[in-house]
C-alpha cells in the first residue's frame, strides 16, 4: 500500500508544482518518487497491509511487474525533460496523469478481487484519453483521444458485463473463490460462467490489442504525444499482460477459452506481422510491431504454467526497453525532419551521430529477435514453452512469422546506416536523452548475458 | 439490506433480470457500432454500464450478497469519471472541426 500512497502523493504534489510554475523541478520529483517507489516495492515495505479489505496481494510476480512499470516510467520522465521543454503550458499535469496511470497498472498486476481488476483497468485508461489527446490544438491528437475514449469505454462494457456474469455464476468477485470454484468438475460447463469468462478476456484483450480488438491501437499511437504513445506501449502493456496472466493462472479454464486464445494468438501473429511489412511511416510500423509481440506473448500465455510468467516478465523487460530507446530516437529525428514520420528520417543517422544509431540498431535487433540480443532469448523462451505446452504448430507458426518480422525492422536499420541525399535539420541529441538510449541500448544486449528473473 | 427490498427483488425470476439487462446491454453495444451523433455514443456507453449495474443488483439479491450492490457503486463512480473526459474530450473535438459526427474524426489511417 505504502508505494500507491507515495505515488499518489507524488502526483498531487506535482500538480501543486505545476500551480505554482516550478517548471525545473517537476521531472526531478516525478523521478525522486519513483525512485522511492521502486525502493518501497523492492524491499516489500508495508506492503502487506490490508488497506482495501485485502483485495490487493503484492506477492512476487505483482513486485516484478510493479517494479518494471515505475522502471519504465522513471526512462518516460527523463525523456519528457527534453520532450516538454518545448511545451507552453499544462506540463505538471502530463507527468502527473503518467503517475495515476501507473498506480492503475500496479493495481491490476496485483489484484486478488475481481472489482480491483475493473477499478485498476480504469484507472490505468482514464488518464490515458486525456494524456492522448495532450496536443490540445492538433486535429491527430484529438481523433486519438477520441478513438481511444469511445472503444476503451466500449471495452470496459463488455468487461464488466463479463465480471457480472462471473459473479452471478460463483457468488463471489474473489480470485481466488472464482479459482477453488472453477475447478469443480460439476461447474464445468457452466454456460453463465463461461460467457462471463470469454466476455472479461476479450475486454482484457482489448489492452492488449490482441487481434480482432486491436483496430484502435494504429491510429490512437500515431495520433498521440510520442512520449505517451511509448507509455502506452510499454507501462500499459505490461500492466494489461501481467493482469491477463494473473487471471487466467487462477482459474481453472474451460476448453472454449483455451481455443478463444489460441485463436487470438494465431491471428494477431499473422495481422500483426503481416500488415507491418507494409508500413511507411515509423509510429504505425511501432504500433504493428507492437501487435506483433502480442502475438509472441499469448503464445507463452497459452501453456498457463508457473513458468509461463517467468518468460513473459523477461519478454516485456526486453520489449519495454528497446520501445523506449527507439520512440526517443524517433522523436529526435522527427524534430530534424520538421515533423516528419516516413522511417526515411532516419536516413544519415549513422553519419551524423554514430552511437546513437548503434544503440538503434541494437535496439531494432533486438526486437526482431537476433541472436546476442535480450529479444532473441526473449523469443526463444517463448518458443521453447510453447513447444512443452503441446502447441507445436502454433509455434511453427510464430517462428515462421518471426522471421517474417526481421524483414521490417531491416528496412528500418538500413535507412539508419544509409547516406543522406540532401542535407536537413541536424539531430541534435540532449545529453539526458543520450543517457536513456545509451541505457537502452546497453540493456538490450545486457539482459541477453544476464537474464532476469522472477522473485 | 432490508429484508422487504430484497423479498421484493426476487419476486421476479433471476432470468427476468438475466434477459432484461442482456437486452438493455445489446441496444447500447449496437447504439456505439451504429450511430454517428457522438453523444448518443456516449449515452449507448452509459446504457450498456447501467444495464451491468442492474444485473449486478439482482445477482446481489438472489446470492443474498451485499458485495455486487457495493460493486455497483464503483461502476456509478467510475461512469461518471469516464463521462466527464468523454465530454471534455467531445468538447475538444467540436472545436476543432466544429461537429459531434463520428464519421468527422477519422482521418487516421493507414
Amino acid at each position: 500500500m505504502s508505494a500507491l500512497v507515495l505515488l499518489s502523493v507524488v502526483g498531487v504534489l506535482l500538480l501543486y508544482l505545476g500551480l505554482f510554475n516550478q517548471r525545473a523541478s517537476l521531472a526531478v520529483t516525478g523521478v525522486v518518487g519513483l525512485a522511492g517507489a521502486i525502493i518501497v516495492i523492492a524491499a516489500g515495505w508495508h506492503l502487506e497491509s490490508p488497506l482495501f479489505g485485502a483485495i490487493v496481494r503484492f506477492d512476487g510476480p505483482a513486485r516484478a511487474f510493479s517494479l518494471l512499470m515505475a522502471g519504465a516510467t522513471v526512462l518516460l520522465f527523463l525523456f519528457g525533460v527534453d520532450y516538454y521543454a518545448r511545451m507552453q503550458r499544462n506540463v505538471a499535469e502530463q507527468y502527473a496523469l503518467m503517475l495515476f496511470s501507473l498506480i492503475g497498472g500496479i493495481l491490476i498486476v496485483s489484484f486478488s478481487n475481481l472489482v480491483m481488476l475493473f477499478l485498476g483497468i480504469e484507472v490505468l485508461s482514464i488518464p490515458l484519453y486525456i494524456l492522448a489527446g495532450g496536443k490540445r490544438d492538433s486535429f491527430r491528437s484529438g481523433e486519438a483521444a477520441f478513438k481511444y475514449f469511445v472503444q476503451g469505454s466500449y471495452a470496459s462494457g463488455f468487461l464488466l458485463m463479463g465480471l457480472a456474469l462471473v459473479y452471478g455464476a460463483t457468488g463471489s468477485f474473489d480470485l481466488a473463490t472464482i479459482g477453488s470454484w472453477s475447478t469443480d468438475p460439476a461447474h464445468g460447463h457452466d454456460a453463465i460462467f463461461l460467457l462471463g469468462l470469454l466476455l472479461t478476456l476479450a475486454g482484457l484483450a482489448f489492452k492488449l490489442a490482441a487481434v480482432p480488438f486491436h483496430f484502435w491501437s494504429p491510429d490512437v499511437y500515431e495520433g498521440s504525444p510520442t512520449l505517451i504513445t511509448a507509455f502506452m506501449s510499454t507501462v500499459v502493456k505490461t500492466g494489461a499482460f501481467a493482469a491477463f496472466h494473473r487471471l487466467i493462472t487462477a482459474l481453472q479454464l474451460p476448453d472454449a477459452v483455451g481455443t478463444m486464445l489460441l485463436t487470438l494468438t494465431v491471428l494477431t501473429l499473422f495481422l500483426g506481422n503481416v500488415v507491418a511489412l507494409r508500413q511507411t511511416q515509423f509510429k504505425r510500423l511501432m504500433a504493428y510491431s507492437s501487435i506483433a509481440h502480442t502475438g509472441f506473448l499469448l503464445l507463452a500465455l497459452l501453456g498457463g504454467d508457473a513458468r509461463s510468467g517467468d518468460v513473459l516478465f523477461y519478454y516485456l523487460t526486453a520489449y519495454t526497453l528497446a520501445t523506449v530507446g527507439l520512440f526517443i530516437i524517433l522523436t529526435l529525428a522527427k524534430r530534424a525532419a520538421q515533423g516528419d514520420e516516413h522511417i526515411r528520417i532516419f536516413r544519415g543517422l549513422f553519419r551524423e551521430q554514430p552511437w546513437v544509431a548503434v544503440a538503434a540498431l541494437l535496439m531494432l535487433l533486438s526486437l526482431a529477435g537476433i541472436p546476442f540480443t535480450a529479444g532473441f532469448v526473449a523469443k526463444y523462451r517463448v518458443f521453447l514453452l510453447g513447444l512443452s505446452s503441446g502447441h507445436l504448430f502454433t509455434t511453427l507458426f510464430a517462428v515462421a512469422m518471426a522471421l517474417l518480422g526481421i524483414y521490417y525492422y531491416a528496412l528500418v536499420i538500413r535507412e539508419a546506416f544509409a547516406p543522406r541525399e540532401q542535407e536537413g535539420g541536424t539531430l541534435a541529441v540532449a545529453p539526458l536523452n543520450l543517457l536513456v538510449i545509451t541505457l537502452c541500448g546497453v540493456g538490450v544486449v545486457a539482459l541477453a548475458v544476464w537474464p532476469v528473473a522472477l522473485p | 439490506m432490508e429484508q422487504g427490498i430484497l423479498t421484493a427483488i426476487r419476486t421476479v425470476p433471476l432470468d427476468h433480470y438475466v434477459l432484461l439487462s442482456f437486452l438493455l446491454f445489446g441496444i447500447g453495444a449496437a447504439g456505439v457500432a451504429l450511430r454517428r451523433n457522438t453523444i448518443i455514443v456516449l449515452m449507448c456507453i452509459e446504457l450498456m454500464f447501467n444495464s451491468v449495474n442492474l444485473l449486478l443488483a439482482a445477482f446481489s439479491a438472489h446470492h443474498s450478497d451485499p458485495r455486487g450492490q457495493v460493486f455497483v457503486f464503483f461502476i456509478m463512480l467510475v461512469a461518471a469519471a469516464e463521462v466527464t473526459v468523454g465530454l471534455s474530450i467531445l468538447v475538444m473535438m467540436k472545436r476543432i472541426v466544429d461537429s459531434v459526427d463520428v464519421d468527422q474524426m477519422n482521418r487516421l489511417k493507414g
